[in-house]
């Protein structure tokens, strides 16, 4: 064995080109599929890190046609849930709200999660100081406690050991700190510290109801389909119940990671699995067509081996040792690349994306992914190398003479040929148009028109706390203070405010036209209501097509207006002018509100999918005054001086409530496209990689068949044949493995595309479906004109002599 | 008889790294209609290299080469190709045959460069041929699949498919057993004697005692040429 091992190094060391070649070709395919099955497994399939966590699930809703994630169900609906489900042996639920903390003379801003112990409890939660939340915090008046997380605690407290017992005001409330979570413990995803679940539907009526973060565990053996239909008989009876309310809701339950990655995740990770499946069997069709080149070339040292008395099962396991070597290695730099890979991945995700990393997401290659890897290796040194190992030992010597009629490739090694192109033709036509797709439909998001101007200002958020801005006219009040304050800040020019800009998300309203009648099971339309101020449009270059802007006149005492975009006119008064018609937001009330205004369409959050098509519906800030309030602030200057302009004025307007995420817009609306563009590099890599080995495969498949052919050149040369005649016959032949490549490619390459256009990622285009063919086709010609026009340099005597 | 080739003082040099090696000098050779020449002569000769010659396979270095009384040196490949395709039928000593056509469309494949052929016409023509040499039988078989003898056969019936001026034979029998040899051998004696000009190297001198003229080459130069009926040398 170490004979062969030594044997077969030294041949290997003997032809370094082909060598480096085999192991190029190998470790890219290998580096690629390691990687993206390790980084798919190290996060957005990684598993929840305590017991049980298999079977934890998320119940969120869809409304009409979008799956939301987060906090989605009412209180209401949670509590009715909780006592219906029978097929999960726990449920709870969180609310998420902001956290202003204010530590001496100024206010930070967190986020804090309202829990229940029972959270705790179900996912392995501990304390590393102090307690973590009991059902006696739960009690009315004994719910002003709180319990720090460990990166907070750090944070906020140096780490201070005597914490517990301390004070912290939140949202300028005292709390008692009574304890601190675990370090790297912050289930449900990014907790940073956790406030009891005070919620209470007591005196609030279902529309009011808050918005719960709803999740349960499954009974063991219970499957997640049971209880999605338990939760689909609920939320029919409820559309029944409440049609007002729930007419275009369904309930939707999946996995804590499914739902982070959000509702096109399935389609993207299955066709990264299948993408980079395709290139490691690129990659295997190319070296194993390499080691069975090498192997023919030896045939006739196999057939002496073979009559000196060696077993076929010895000359097999000695063939094998060669792509053993070349598939170990190629996996040891394969390995090293990959982890590179995923701690350069993991990196840019914490960085660039504008949610934090769950706490169950790690750079770190898990065993999981070692074993994946170390099969992947196996599996690819045996197919790389039974196949060609089977084939060479399989050749009967006297079958080679009679095959081997001159000016030709054996026959079986011809079919074999053909049959490598055409599946090199078909895998990268395939991943070549995926790519293309996506980086064509990443491209189209990025270059995306927001019908509002996304450049030159800086955004900031506000969230009043509940408590001092219970009433509508204390907000009125606030921001009216604030953006007075902002303005007299001599780097200020212009501040605008809306409930949701380009690079956040629309609220989806229904809503009904005044004269329609929706009946009892009513099927109420919606749109984006977006609440403003008055110089909205005019800052942010929203153009007017008809009416009239908002004005000061537009206030609380005065008859409620709203505007609507162009889209939102056409198809719902598409006989007439929007202007003067009525609408009721039927969650928000009985008001109706009159149509002034028709300004041009604009996309609120991520320009994809479902926020291509969607209305939206302007409100005046006077009339409808909100809690929670996004920021655009114009200036001179650099952003910094912007950013601390905005902080004095904040600071005076109510020390309590300090803006957050002040940032440019230009990396605001960025940031909300960042997981996409990630996703977008990754197959522009596939793109490369399967563009390196397929047509540096075909090249070679191509080239070697036609070198062989060498004397069959000659011999049609005699018969008469013209150098075009020649070439025009290669071409013919080349043009078959095309067709029938394609036959297969261009079908799996559309599968592959549809399924990331539902994932809302990829775009075709003519160009690329014309351009794919044509590119792969001119890599064939290239691969035919070479060494065809090599062989017609020849003299036809020379050629004819070639062995 | 009319004069088929006429090659006069014609030369062929091989040169390789400096090296020039005289593979034929001062060949005058001619070669009437109807006549069955062979050449023989030890290996490395230039025997091979002067049928290449004859065949249009390779250019000459110096001297004139008239093939139907038309000088063929310093001819396109295109014209080459031509004159290839219309008057010389090739038989090679590893028979040629492409393994991926059956017999029937290896035979036809010299007739579909001809632009002015019907598929229909080359596929009577590339019949008839191969019933000749006893094998239209055999028509939809690959080559792998016939004996070196069938195979042989097939090359003469391609050789002779388009009706050429002259058969150039390689070593027509040199992979052949005895048996195969003496059916290959007959089969150019009858296509000789219903009128074929043919030009055959050979090594074996009982093979070339079958021709009517026998041309021994040496070292590059022809040092005789032997008529079966008359023992003429011409050096």
């Amino acid at each position: 064995m170490i004979e062969d091992i030594h044997y077969t190094l030294r041949r290997l060391l003997k032809a370094p080109r082909f060598t480096a070649l085999t192991l190029f070709v190998m470790t890219t395919g290998l580096a690629l599929c390691i990687y993206m099955f390790s980084f798919i497994q190290s996060t957005i399939q990684a598993p929840l890190p305590f017991s049980g966590g298999e079977r934890m699930v998320r119940i969120t809703i869809n409304s009409n046609g979008t799956i939301y994630d987060g906090p989605s169900v009412r209180l209401h609906e949670y509590l009715e849930l909780k006592q219906r489900l029978t097929t999960v042996d726990a449920v709870d639920a969180f609310a998420i709200r902001g956290a202003n903390l204010s530590t001496g003379d100024r206010a930070l801003r967190y986020r804090a999660h309202l829990v229940t112990p029972e959270l705790f409890s179900l996912s392995g939660g501990r304390a590393a100081l102090g307690r973590l939340l009991s059902d006696a915090d739960m009690l009315p008046g004994q719910d002003n406690v709180v319990v720090l997380g460990y990166a907070l605690w750090q944070e906020l407290f140096a780490g201070d050991a005597n914490v517990v017992g301390k004070t912290l005001t939140v949202n300028g409330t005292a709390h008692t700190i009574i304890g601190v979570s675990e370090q790297g413990y912050r289930f449900p995803s990014d907790a940073t510290l956790y406030l009891p679940f005070s919620l209470s539907t007591r005196g609030i009526a279902r529309k009011d109801s808050p918005y719960v973060a709803m999740y349960a565990r499954l009974k063991p053996g219970t499957q997640r389909a049971e209880l999605a239909q338990e939760v689909a008989q609920y939320f029919n009876q409820l559309r029944q119940a409440h049609p007002q309310l729930n007419s275009n809701v369904l309930g939707h339950v999946w996995t804590f990671q499914d739902e982070l990655v959000g509702s096109g995740g399935t389609q993207i990770v299955a066709t990264m699995y299948i993408s980079v499946f395709m290139i490691l069997l690129l990659a295997c069709v190319n070296v194993g067509n390499l080691l069975l080149s090498r192997a023919l070339e030896n045939t006739k040292e196999t057939a002496i081996r073979s009559a000196l008395g060696a077993p076929r099962a010895t000359l097999i396991k000695q063939m094998l040792i060669e792509s053993t070597l070349i598939s170990v290695l190629s996996g040891t730099f394969a390995i090293l690349l990959a982890g590179w890979g995923v701690e350069v991945s993991v990196d840019y995700f914490a960085t660039a994306m504008p949610i934090e990393m769950p706490y169950w997401w790690h750079a770190n290659f898990t065993q999981n992914s070692l074993l994946v890897a170390f099969a992947i290796v196996i599996a690819t040194a045996l197919l790389t190398g039974l196949l060609p190992a089977w084939r060479a030992t399989s050749t009967d010597i006297n079958t080679v003479l009679r095959d081997g009629t001159r000016g030709a490739q054996g026959q079986k090694n011809a079919r074999l040929s053909k049959l490598i192109v055409a599946l090199e033709v078909a895998l990268s036509c395939a991943l070549i148009m995926v790519s293309a797709a996506m980086v064509n439909g990443i491209d189209t998001i990025n270059r995306a028109d927001y019908g509002m101007r996304t450049t030159n200002y800086i955004t900031a958020r506000i969230q009043l706390p509940d408590l001092g801005y219970e009433s509508e006219d204390s907000r009125r009040q606030y921001f009216s203070t604030l953006s007075t304050l902002i303005l007299q800040q001599s780097e200020i020019d212009q501040v605008t405010m809306a409930s949701s800009m380009a690079h956040t998300w629309g609220a989806y309203n229904n809503f009904a036209i005044e004269g329609q009648d929706y009946g009892r099971m009513a099927q109420y339309p919606a749109a984006n209501l977006n609440v403003i101020t008055n110089n909205f449009f005019e800052m942010l270059d929203v153009t007017l097509l008809a009416g009239r802007r908002f004005n000061n006149q537009d206030n609380k005492d005065a008859p409620k207006v709203v505007i609507v975009t162009q889209s939102f006119a056409s198809q719902f008064f598409p006989a007439g002018s929007a202007l003067g018609k009525r609408i009721r937001y039927v969650e928000q009330g009985d008001d109706w509100f009159t149509i002034v205004g028709v300004v041009n369409d604009v996309i609120l959050g991520q320009p994809t999918g479902n926020n291509l098509i969607r209305t939206t519906t302007f409100v005046p800030f006077e009339q409808m005054p909100r809690s929670y309030m996004h920021l655009a602030i114009q200036g001179k200057g650099k952003q910094a001086s912007i950013r601390q302009a905005l902080e004095r004025a904040a600071l005076k307007a109510d020390p309590s409530v300090p803006p957050y995420r002040v940032m440019s817009i230009e990396p605001a609306v960025a940031e909300r496209v960042a997981g996409m563009n990630f996703v977008s590099k990754v197959f522009t890599l596939f793109a490369l990689a399967s563009m390196v080995i397929a047509f540096s495969g075909i090249y070679a498949v191509m080239a070697n068949a036609i070198a062989q052919k060498q004397q069959e050149v000659g011999v049609r040369r005699a018969l008469g044949a013209s150098d075009s005649e020649i070439l025009v016959h290669f071409i013919w032949q080349g043009s078959k493995q095309l067709g029938v490549g394609l036959m297969f490619g261009l079908p799996a390459g559309f599968a592959l595309v549809n399924l990331m256009t539902q994932a809302g990622l990829a775009q075709s285009h003519p160009l690329i479906t014309l351009g794919v063919p044509l590119l792969i086709a001119t890599v064939i010609l290239a691969a035919i004109m070479v060494p065809v026009s090599a062989a017609l340099r020849l003299e036809p005597a020379a050629a004819l002599r070639d062995e | 008889m009319t004069a088929l080739i006429t090659l006069k003082n014609l030369k062929k040099v091989f040169t390789t790294e400096d090296v020039e090696t005289h593979a034929l000098s001062d060949i005058n050779l001619t070669i009437e209609q109807g006549e069955y020449v062979s050449i023989s002569g030890p290996s490395g000769c230039g025997k091979s290299t002067l049928l290449s010659i004859l065949g249009l396979l390779d250019s000459t270095s110096s001297g004139s080469y008239e093939l139907n009384g038309k000088q063929v040196t310093g001819l396109s490949n295109k014209q080459r190709a031509a004159i290839r395709n219309q008057d010389i039928g090739f038989v090679f000593q590893s028979f040629n045959l492409i393994s991926d056509l059956t017999v029937l469309e290896n035979v036809a494949l010299p007739l579909r460069y001809r632009k002015t052929l019907s598929r229909q016409e080359r596929e009577t023509m590339a019949m008839n041929a191969l019933k000749k040499v006893d094998m239209g039988h055999r028509t939809s078989h690959y080559p792998g699949q016939l004996s070196g003898g069938q195979q042989q056969r097939v090359a003469v019936a391609r050789a002779i498919a388009g009706d050429p001026a002259i058969i150039l034979a390689d070593e027509p029998t040199g992979n052949l057993d005895s048996k195969n040899a003496e059916l290959v051998m007959t089969l150019l004696d009858k296509l000789h004697h219903e009128g074929a000009t043919i030009c055959m190297v050979t090594h074996d001198p009982r093979g070339a005692q079958r021709a009517e003229r026998i041309i021994e080459v040496f070292d590059g130069r022809i040092i005789s040429d032997t008529r079966a009926a008359q023992n003429s040398v011409v050096a």
